[in-house]
């Protein structure tokens, strides 16, 4: 008994000493902490805003809602809870994971941007670097907020690193469009006009500036537009953006970052990927799916297709040679992506009239890869060209016409038909009006830009969303002005913050 | 309130039926001694029968009473001994010896750290006996603990080398509720590498005061495995082998390709679309693929062991070795584990030795999980029976092997599940050590100092294989590859501690404090290559016969520390009032340095009225009443949760691929330790002469800053990887367990009956702060609602079939059609908050549980001469089970359909099927398909003959010639009846985790087993 005293004091030692050994260092992984101290960090920071642009939200849903939920798309998707909510505008689920996936993952590129935005300034660094760095990160942050807005309308607005308990409120629409714009004119006022070829991808000046007329545009603010666009024509961007001769090249990933390019999101073939989630491993799928889920049956799930009243649109002129549009071929796989037919139009490798007999089908073709194998995946490397320089050339007729100054903007349409073949519509269609400018301009871009995933916004800028456009998309018919511009919020989000509201009528 | 009435009206009960005359005669004055086989017992009551009169004998065992008339008899007791009555007959002095009752309560219990004598007992522990545990056929010691006590809930795995989910007193955590696993003093998982036969006896602490050593990893409870150990003898070999026959015992009665092609035409049309070629003008009827033929086979089992044991006066040992193997009912899956241990003690007077070694060597074969994988219970059933198993049309570039899938023609969507087995493997080995070794000293008597050292290694490898080729229509392709996966677990325990024990007169006291260390680590390597190279159709499965692109990743997933400091002190008087405090100081590296320390004390009482003087009641062996109150904790998390962390994994895909960082996961710093506050009140009590042993316990269990991991986070945050935990949770469960045995032996028959019953009432208390007027977890199918259940059903109600347009208008709004795209035959939807659309706001609590009202448990043991049968029966009630397979079936599209299936029609109206067709652009029968819905719930009460054994025991003078002294021949059946409504495979469900416990998600059934056994001592 007497030693009792001993072992006591012996167990409270050893109990007293452990504080240290109880920190254990996380081998793995830095922390907080200690990150965001130096310019490597900063653009390690940045470059993971990148990355959310192959996240499966936005690289294979987002284009999809632009398309099918307007009339040049349709889906016969035997996920019928998909066909109805892309095609149909019937979604009684608010969290239906397609939708949630884009709304998630812009706002996964918000955070990333947000925590540059947040950290960098207080690094020491080269302040042109740091500049750069902080005009991408308000850059992403400014297109997240592009799709938000474009897509959901009201949203709430996350502007600083996000901790467990935000619970902001909804803002407008309007509100999120001020945002975007504050963004962008940031970013432009603050990236390069150019990278060196380690860098080919990053965010230019002009990329901020086409997106930030795109924006002014959705807000009928044209003349800023022009303000915007001014940079391409007569500003520093002047010879900087081309068409290239190929239209086809715009869509081929063995011809990516040409001079077209304005925007472009960078994807590649990661063969021993074995998951989309781009922070589980660096072992990730770099590419987009989307491939997989446009390619025809068969190939591909053929979740998102073509709907066949905008063939005709191609058909309505012929080149100054008296061929087809070349665009045609470009844009479809269908009975027709040869002119001589069914026989003659080659589906990956196999004619049309062996896969699919007599169907009527049409295909979007312009993310796919047939052009260079006769299968598809989940880890489609072609780039996705967000803003081609073709559409930087319609968005200044369009904007310069809005302002009265329709005759400045035939150049621009001319420059894209000449590329096409077509004769230049200051011959065919000399002196329109405004109001007939603003209609072939609308021919132009769907011959120009259908299955690139601006159609939805393009219908919403015109005004043109609405019933009537269920004679050539019957999923229309059930298309109820004032609800269906906007996507639902997803419930799970109104579950969990009070202050948020739902979009209207749904 | 009520336990007080009940024991104050006994205790009325007893003071009438105790009250005795006294008559003066000649007096005499005894004495003796009282023991047993081991010696002296301190303690025993030794009473004048009849008469208030009484002692109980000193620490000596000696007794001593005045005043004894000679014609009086002594009784003579001792909790968990058989009572003796002698006739005094005018002798003054006695020795009596006491043997140990039929009730077991004077059984040693382990209890963590101590031993007490189950009669001495406080705390709520329920004790399983081996022979129970090993009636069943079962891949872990969860699942044989199934029905077996009260307070435990197990739901099987199914699989081979699947394990089981166990929980002791409910569900009191969002995030884990497994309990603590203790085997012969080291903290170590009892998963499916344990071998069952090993074990000797299994108690199960069940509240505060029993667990609270075991402090800051006990909140779910503890489990302590005591393993066979050698005893003093010749050497005595053992064999026992159990080979057996396993099956599914119930199929879903699915179309055969005639019914399914006429039927999806009839989908087809009622749509107005041409069917399909398959199956219309190109109908093969040649093919009819019973799906569930090609996946299901009869199982196997094989359970065979070999032991040793014996020792001297210093030495003792017991050595083992077995093997275990089941070829699962489904193909391409199989499991198998070989296991050696060795024990042994050497007692060299006040130092004792010992040490505890377990080597298990566990292989599972199983196809190789992933996007291509799918479920077999899902893929069985839904497949096409028109589709065939392979045929050379299916023969392309990505499916080169001609598997059947579905086509343009025949969509289906399912895996083809023998192309699965076929094209993704895996091999997973376990090669497990846990062992402990101790040295103990006794200081002076009475006080013993134990150093024990115990170790867990497991060294987990497991091959995956990937060939060419899609399972599934219309799957993008991947490249075939070979995964390597190597991990590394150690777990190394060291102990300290200082026992004592001594009684003083009528004061018995035993205490023990101590150290606790424990560091647990794990880390990984992985490695795979693309493009296998195959020969003659066998694929090689080395890493450096790959000739693609290799990849390689590893780290540390695990690494922490638990320092703790623990002290229980045991007291008792007279083994009529008994007092125990138990404490343990907890530090965790899990923890910042502020909310490391974690304090779990408990405190309980007993009183066993049934030896005051007072209490005269002949029919009344034992009554006890316990009362415990206490803390205990549990850890959640993982090792660096509560630190933010810079995820380097993102990519920028420019000119190069460059690394992004950032911090993808938000986190919580301020993250403690979850806390349980439980109270027990128990009675205890024993009947004919012992033979009738009843317990019945209430318990009130409140867990509080228990961990929510799985709160749906906003997506708005843009937060990636799962969301923080927060320490913003409480549950309570309170509930009653009755427990009855009666055992009785009447020459050569013998037979006992065991019962068992649980309630669980399981409540949410608290989900943190969720925003104003959200008091809600929402989870998939369930919500879990302060005041309500943990994950109760919260899904949109149906209301019937629409029978006839007028009843799709008149259910309206004020005009507006609530459902305007149903036709008659559709489902109709209630809208719960009448804002004319059904949207998910018009979900609601379905009033239906998926936990049971009551557990039921029971096991029944026959003998007579050499035959013995014994019977385990479970029951499960008052629960509902979310049919997601036949929410697959029923929603008509892309699936075989059920053969009872009737679609309403406008001429078959009397149905609860809605009406088919192609739901593409019928939004209608894209309603009737919703998951969330309350159509796909059922009754998941049951009532299941786990286990039936008859045995057979050679006569011995068969058995002496050959130096035998026991064979037993057995046979038995697992699983043979079940009695449910439930129409999925098996009632006994998993559930999607512990919020969605339900659900059926393609659960793995139990099996049925039908095995012969034979054991065999030398």
């Amino acid at each position: 008994m007497n030693r009792f005293p001993l072992y006591l004091l012996l167990f409270v030692l050893t109990f007293a000493s452990c504080a240290d050994e109880l920190e254990i260092i996380n081998p793995n992984q830095i922390t907080n902490d200690s990150f965001w101290q130096d310019e490597t960090d900063a653009v390690q920071g940045i470059n993971a805003a990148y990355s959310t642009l192959h996240r499966t939200g936005f690289s294979r849903w987002q284009p999809m809602l632009y398309d099918v939920r307007a009339d040049v798309g349709t889906s016969n998707s035997p996920w019928s809870e998909l066909a109805n909510a892309l095609n149909n505008f019937i979604q009684p689920n608010s969290n239906f994971g397609p939708m949630t996936d884009v709304y998630a993952d812009n706002y996964v590129g918000i955070f990333r941007a947000n925590q540059v935005i947040a950290n960098v300034p207080g690094i020491e660094m080269d302040e042109n670097l740091k500049a750069r760095v902080l005009g991408e990160a308000h850059f992403f942050r400014g297109m997240h907020y592009y799709h938000l807005a474009s897509l959901w309308g009201n949203v709430p607005l996350q502007l600083t690193p996000s901790s467990p308990n935000d619970l902001p409120p909804t803002s407008s629409e309007a509100e999120v469009w001020e945002q975007v714009i504050a963004d962008l004119d940031y970013a432009a006022a603050n990236l390069p006009l150019q990278y060196g070829p380690d860098d080919v991808g990053r965010i230019t000046r002009g990329g901020a500036l086409a997106l930030l007329a795109k924006a002014y545009m959705q807000n009928g603010r044209y003349a800023e537009a022009v303000d915007a666009l001014d940079f391409f024509f007569t500003g520093e961007g002047a010879d900087l953006y081309d068409l290239t001769s190929n239209y086809a090249d715009n869509f081929s990933a063995l011809t990516e970052f040409n001079v077209e390019s304005v925007l472009e999101w960078g994807y590649a073939d990661n063969p021993l990927e074995f998951t989309d989630q781009d922070t589980q491993t660096p072992n990730h799928n770099y590419g987009t799916s989307i491939a997989q889920f446009y390619a025809p049956p068969g190939i591909g799930f053929a979740d998102a297709e073509a709907l066949r009243w905008v063939v005709g649109e191609f058909e309505e002129e012929t080149t100054t040679d008296g061929s087809r549009d070349p665009r045609l071929a470009a844009t479809y796989l269908y009975d027709h992506t040869d002119p001589a037919g069914p026989e003659a139009s080659i589906v990956y490798g196999t004619p049309w009239i062996d896969r699919y007999g007599d169907s009527d089908r049409v295909f979007f073709r312009k993310f796919l890869n047939d052009d260079y194998k006769n299968e598809e995946g989940f880890r489609s490397p072609n780039n996705y060209r967000f803003i081609r320089f073709a559409d930087v050339l319609l968005m200044y007729a369009e904007s310069l016409n809005a302002i009265g100054r329709t005759s400045e903007a035939y150049a621009y349409v001319d420059r894209v038909r000449e590329r096409a073949g077509l004769p230049p519509l200051s011959e065919v269609r000399p002196g329109l009006d405004a109001d007939a400018f603003l209609e072939q301009i609308k021919h132009e871009r769907l011959t120009e830009l259908t299955g690139e995933g601006h159609r939805f916004n393009d219908l919403k800028r015109w005004g043109d969303l609405g019933p009537g456009l269920a004679d050539r998309d019957p999923g229309f018919a059930n298309y109820q002005v004032g609800k269906h511009g906007l996507l639902p919020i997803p419930q799970r989000d109104l579950d969990i913050n009070p202050n948020l509201v739902q979009n209207p009528n749904w | 309130m009520q336990s007080r009435s009940i024991s104050l009206a006994l205790l009325w009960v007893c003071l009438f039926l105790g009250g005795g005359n006294l008559l003066a005669q000649d007096l005499l004055t005894v004495s003796g001694t009282v023991s047993d086989a081991e010696g002296p017992l301190i303690g025993a009551t030794v009473a004048v029968k009849g008469t208030t009169q009484g002692t109980v004998t000193d620490v000596d065992g000696v007794f001593t009473l005045e005043g004894v008339d000679p014609t009086d008899s002594l009784q003579v007791t001792y909790v968990g001994y058989t009572p003796r009555t002698l006739a005094v007959a005018g002798q003054t002095n006695f020795t009596i010896n006491l043997s140990e009752n039929i009730s077991n309560l004077g059984e040693v219990v382990v209890i963590g750290y101590q031993e007490v004598k189950r009669s001495d007992l406080t705390g709520a522990t329920a004790v399983v006996p081996a022979e129970q545990i090993n009636k069943t056929v079962s891949n872990s010691l969860a699942e044989s603990l199934q029905g077996l006590a009260s307070g435990i809930t197990v739901r099987n795995g199914g699989a081979p080398g699947a394990g089981a989910v166990i929980e002791i007193r409910g569900a009191a955590s969002f995030v884990n509720t497994n309990p603590l696993y203790v085997i012969d003093g080291m903290i170590a998982d009892a998963n499916v590498t344990f071998n069952n036969n090993d074990i000797e006896s299994v108690q199960i602490l069940k509240d505060a005061s029993a667990a609270a050593i075991y402090g800051s990893r006990a909140a779910n409870g503890v489990i302590i495995i005591t393993t066979k150990s050698g005893r003093k003898g010749p050497i005595r070999p053992a064999l026992s082998v159990t080979t057996g026959i396993q099956q599914i015992p119930r199929r879903w009665d699915v179309m055969d390709a005639a019914g399914f092609a006429a039927l999806q035409r009839t989908s087809y049309e009622n749509s107005g679309l041409e069917p399909p070629a398959s199956v219309a003008a190109d109908f093969d009827p040649t093919i009819d693929t019973d799906w569930q033929d090609e996946v299901i086979r009869t199982g196997s089992t094989l359970d065979a062991n070999l032991s040793a044991s014996g020792g001297s006066d210093n030495l003792k040992y017991f050595v083992s070795g077995s093997h275990f193997r089941n070829e699962g009912v489904i193909i391409g899956r199989g499991f198998n584990r070989t296991a050696f241990r060795v024990n042994s003690t050497l007692d060299l007077g006040r130092i004792t030795i010992g040490e505890n070694l377990v080597l298990t060597n566990n292989n599972i074969r199983q196809p190789l999980g992933g996007f291509d994988t799918g479920n077999p219970f899902y893929d069985m059933v839904t497949m096409l029976p028109v589709i065939p198993v392979r045929g050379d049309r299916y023969i392309s570039d990505t499916n080169p092997g001609g598997w059947g899938i579905g086509t343009v023609d025949a969509v289906s969507y399912a895996k083809n599940q023998v192309a699965v087995t076929d094209l993704l493997r895996e091999k997973i080995n376990f090669l497990k050590l846990i062992g402990n070794a101790y040295v103990q000293v006794e200081l002076v008597k009475g006080l013993r100092y134990k150093f024990n050292v115990g170790l867990e290694n497991s060294d987990d490898f497991s091959k995956g294989l990937r060939r060419y080729g899609v399972t599934q229509f219309n799957a993008a392709v991947r490249p075939s590859s070979i995964q390597d996966n190597r991990s590394q677990f150690s777990s190394l325990l060291m102990e300290h501690t200082l026992n004592f024990d001594r009684t003083f007169g009528n004061h018995a006291l035993s205490a023990v404090i101590g150290t606790s260390d424990q560091q647990t680590k794990r880390n990984y390597t992985f490695a795979s290559r693309s493009d296998i190279v195959e020969s003659g159709g066998d694929p090689f499965e080395q890493i450096n016969s790959a000739t693609g692109e290799s990849l390689a990743e590893g780290g540390v997933t695990t690494d922490y520390r638990t320092i703790g400091f623990l002290g229980r002190v045991n007291y008792n008087y007279a083994q009529k009032y008994y007092l125990t405090l138990t404490g343990r100081v907890d530090q965790d590296s899990r923890f910042s340095r502020d909310n490391r320390t974690g304090v779990f004390p408990s405190i309980a009482g007993s009183w066993r009225i049934s030896k005051e003087d007072f209490f005269r009641v002949p029919w009344i062996d034992d009554l006890k009443f316990n009362a415990s109150y206490g803390t205990l904790g549990i850890v959640t998390l993982g090792s660096w949760d509560w630190r933010g962390t810079i995820n380097n994994n993102p990519r920028a895909i420019l000119g190069t691929v460059q690394v992004g960082a950032y911090q993808a996961g938000l986190v919580n710093p301020d993250l403690r330790w979850e806390n349980r506050k439980s109270q027990n009140y128990g009675v205890e009590a024993a009947f004919l002469d012992y033979r009738l042993t009843l317990s019945a316990n209430y318990y009130d269990i409140l867990s509080e800053d228990a961990l929510v991991t799985n709160l749906p986070i906003a997506t708005y945050l843009g937060n990636l990887g799962g969301s923080p935990p927060v320490n913003a949770g409480s549950i309570r469960n309170t509930g009653f367990e009755f427990e009855a045995n009666y055992r009785q032996q009447l020459d050569r028959l013998q037979f006992n009956i065991g019962f068992n019953l649980t309630t669980i009432n399981n409540t949410v208390q608290a989900v943190g702060n969720r925003g104003d007027g959200i008091d809600y977890i929402q989870t998939g199918l369930t919500r879990s609602r302060v005041g309500e259940p943990l994950g109760e059903w919260y899904l949109l109600q149906t209301d019937g079939i629409f029978q006839n347009q007028s009843e799709i208008d008149a259910h309206a709004v004020e005009g507006n059609l609530i459902q305007p795209f149903a036709r008659p035959g559709d489902i109709r939807y209630v809208d719960v908050n009448g804002d004319g659309q059904i949207t998910d706001q018009d979900r609601s609590f379905t009033g239906e549980s998926p936990w049971p009202s009551l557990q039921l448990g029971s096991q029944l043991g026959l003998s007579y001469a050499n035959f013995d049968v014994s019977a385990q029966i479970i029951g499960i009630f008052g629960n509902t089970l979310y049919n997601s397979v036949r929410s697959q079936l029923d929603g008509y599209q892309n699936t075989n359909f059920r053969s009872d299936v009737n679609p309403w029609t406008p001429d078959n109206t009397n149905t609860d099927d809605p009406r088919i067709g192609i739901a593409t652009n019928d939004q209608g029968l894209v309603d009737n398909a919703r998951g969330n819905t309350d159509r796909w719930l059922e009754d998941g009460s049951y009532l299941r003959l786990r286990n039936l054994q008859i045995g057979y025991t050679l006569p011995d003078a068969a058995l002496d010639r050959l130096s035998i002294s026991n064979l037993r021949v057995y046979v038995t059946g697992q699983n043979l009846l079940t009695l449910t409504k439930y129409t999925g495979l098996d009632p006994d469900v998993q559930g999607n985790g512990i919020l969605e416990r339900g659900v059926d998600n393609g659960n793995w059934p139990s099996s049925r087993i039908v095995s012969l056994g034979l054991n065999l001592n030398f």
